[in-house]
């Protein structure tokens, strides 16, 4: 057996087993976007580009993605606030900072289940601990108050990511950088911007692109927030809504077209970003 | 080797012969809570001892699984032997020819037996698709200290409830709660378009959402609303008993029999009782003549597809004896309301403690029941329950939902907010072969 054949015999299982769990379940997904298919009952009808020209007139899929752009530019905002301000804090010395590092990774290793009912019961309405605290009776689970409600609970969970990331960027930075900052007579906030921040841009650029794509396609989150109640019109994303056109409408052709239109977002806003900002030094 | 190939013969000749004797009943019911699952437990279990070489799998599903569950193993052609269902979703799978008919379990009961509202629930041609397990309509809750205290009548129309709710609100106590998910206000825009003389699809499946009395059916509904609590759109249906129960609303008008446990349960203990809270016969709208209630009556369904359907049977029949369908209905006696006569007329039953503290709850469902005042969700008319096979995928689009937000939180006209749900419904309908 010659040297290329045996290479293709031995990545053969590897090969079988991505075409088998990945190439044909999306292959199958864009397939069945070009047909009228109920979700369950073996009914399918060949109808083109009926799906996505239906897609595009339906003015409920643009409220969607209205409301996931919103939240997904939210949370990463807000995560990215957050976790570089708490990974610069745990990376100074103090008391106690190992004990600290680990709680502020806690909300990220509870199951989203558990952390969607907790924050569901501190946001309740009439006997919630937050309103008591407030001593205002706000609706977190009405329409006004519930995407803030999603955005508060997203970042409290998913924030630990980045802190995580840039927390272990932080600790390869060398002293020496900072320490020649100082000597040219920069302050605090001048060695952040012109020594921390340089440091940091090539882990923060791969911390945005994974978390757009992560909050832009995030499911779970929201649709926990609307079991038992929630005022599901006001935070129906793109992916809630794709659900709820494959399970609600049982509509799995329309609802494949609008999976297949979010996979063709996010590859033209990912090559974008490459565009803009990669700069193959900081990688 | 060859000791090897003994012990494999032995290991073949001890379990296959077996395995291969036994019958698997797979039976998936939406009961969860601990008792009512011991009770199916326990049934299962004297089963089996009666008819050895059967094994019955029972698996208790939340609502939320149950549909996506039943259609994904249909897809898969390992539907079970035996679910739980909602009407309408019976009458979607018998339209597709997926269900066989449960007319023996029916005789084994005695038809005449039956209440005749029970076995209009999903019969096609005089055959019986789908068996209610057990059925409890929704209740217009209402605290009657209070009540009492305002010298209140029990309202006989929309208006009527509507000046009660306002009459009863004051700080720190809302006139009336109700839930604001999208099965709960699918229920609700059902059971109120039949008190108000109305429909939801005419013969010929075209939507009657811009009809007068849907427009006035959301203008009560806004009116009504006044007196929620702020956000109620957010409360899911524990959210709103918790809301009656804790003293912060004084009537709750989608509440059902097994509320009443919640009560005993969690409300303060002097209060905990039919004397603070009971029952009113619900009201009617301006266009109607009778209130109509929705009826929590899931069907059991027996799968075409299914392996041993014979045995299923058996089973079902099994399940329906006395001793055993008391023992599955005294786990939630206020809410199982039982599908026979004679077990509704049963010393048994009747003495059951729970239901002797909250009779009044039992007598206004019967009352619902025994006047052909009960629908299922989204079945205005009885004829919609065969007629209407995509009732489905109207309650799971949300489309009904969105209209009744429309108004009630985006203030816009209902005439504008009905004209965009009809032309949805009709696209959603289009879509699937039922209109033209």
């Amino acid at each position: 057996m010659n040297q290329g054949r045996a290479g293709w015999l031995l990545v053969l299982p590897a090969l079988l087993l991505l075409c088998a769990l990945t190439v044909y379940p999306v292959a199958y997904g864009i397939w069945i976007s070009f047909f009228n298919k109920h979700s369950f009952f073996p009914e399918q009808s060949f109808i083109g580009f009926a799906n996505y020209l239906a897609v595009f007139a339906d003015e409920e899929f643009w409220q969607a993605l209205r409301l996931g752009l919103v939240y997904s530019a939210s949370t990463i905002a807000l995560q990215l606030v957050l976790g570089v301000g708490a990974a610069l804090l745990l990376n100074e010395a103090f008391a106690g900072r190992a004990l600290v590092r680990a709680v502020a990774i806690f909300p990220y290793v509870i199951p989203t289940v558990v952390a969607v009912i907790v924050w569901k019961w501190l946001l309740n309405s009439q006997f919630g601990l937050v309103n008591h605290l407030l001593g205002s009776p706000i609706s977190w689970m009405g329409r006004d108050w519930i995407m803030v409600s999603l955005i508060v609970v997203s970042v409290w969970q998913f924030f630990p990511f980045v802190l995580l990331a840039v927390l272990a960027r932080l600790q390869t930075i060398p002293q020496d950088l900072y320490d020649a900052a100082k000597v040219d007579g920069a302050g605090a906030l001048r060695r952040f911007i012109d020594v921390t921040l340089p440091q940091l841009a090539g882990v923060l650029f791969v911390v945005v692109l994974l978390r757009s794509i992560w909050m832009f396609t995030k499911f779970d989150t929201p649709w926990l927030m609307i079991q038992g109640g929630g005022a599901e019109t006001y935070i129906r994303t793109l992916p809630i809504y794709t659900y709820l056109r494959t399970f609600g409408y049982y509509e799995a052709g329309r609802g494949s077209a609008m999976a297949v239109l979010m996979f063709l977002m996010l590859v033209a806003a990912a090559a974008l970003y490459f565009r803009l900002w990669r700069r193959e030094e900081q990688l | 080797m060859r000791p090897i190939l003994a012990m494999a013969a032995l290991v073949a000749a001890l379990v296959v012969p077996e395995a291969q004797a036994q019958k698997v009943i797979r039976v998936w019911h939406t009961e969860t809570q601990p008792n009512s699952q011991q009770a199916m437990r326990n049934i299962a279990a004297r089963f089996e001892a009666k008819n050895p070489g059967v094994k019955v799998e029972l698996e208790a599903l939340a609502w939320t699984d149950l549909e996506g569950k039943i259609m994904a193993s249909l897809a898969a052609g390992t539907p079970p032997e035996l679910s739980h269902g909602q009407p309408i979703t019976c009458t979607a799978l018998q339209s597709k020819g997926l269900l066989l008919p449960l007319d023996d379990v029916v005789k084994a009961l005695g038809e005449d037996n039956i209440f005749d509202q029970i076995k209009r629930v999903c019969r096609v041609e005089g055959k019986q698709y789908g068996l209610v397990h057990a059925a409890g309509t929704s209740l217009l809750i209402y605290r009657k200290d209070l009540v009492r205290k305002l010298g209140l009548k029990p309202p006989k129309t929309w208006a009527d409830l509507v000046a009660n709710a306002k009459a009863l609100a004051r700080p720190g106590m809302y006139g009336i709660t109700i839930p604001g998910d999208n099965l709960f206000i699918n229920i609700l825009l059902g059971e109120l378009i039949a008190s108000n003389g109305g429909m939801l699809f005419d013969k010929s499946n075209r939507p009657q959402v811009t009809s007068k009395q849907m427009v006035e059916t959301l203008e009560f509904l806004k009116e009504l609303t006044r007196y929620a609590p702020p956000g109620w759109e957010g409360h899911g249906y524990r959210e709103t008993f918790t809301n009656l129960y804790g003293q912060k609303a004084a009537m709750m008008f989608q509440g059902y029999g097994r509320g009443a446990s919640l009560i005993e349960a969690n409300a303060p203990k002097d209060m905990a009782n039919a004397d603070f809270f009971d029952v009113w016969v619900k009201p009617h709208g301006p266009s109607g003549k009778a209130p109509v209630a929705q009826v929590d009556e899931e069907p059991w369904m027996l799968f075409k597809g299914a392996r041993n359907t014979r045995e299923a049977i058996e089973f079902l029949k099994f399940f329906y004896q006395k001793d055993n369908y008391l023992e599955y209905i005294q786990t939630v006696p206020i809410h199982f309301f039982p599908i026979t006569k004679s077990m509704r007329g049963d010393r048994d039953y009747q003495s059951t403690p729970m239901i002797q503290r909250w009779k009044g709850w039992l007598d206004a469902q019967e009352h619902y029941l025994s006047r052909d005042l009960g629908r299922p969700t989204l079945v205005v008319d009885w004829a919609d329950m065969n007629n209407k096979p995509y009732l489905m995928e109207v309650l799971g689009s949300g489309i009904l939902r969105d209209m009744v937000m429309d108004v009630l939180l985006e203030n816009k006209a209902p005439k504008e907010a009905t004209g965009r749900a009809q032309r949805r419904l009709e696209d959603l309908l289009k879509s699937k072969g039922y209109l033209k």
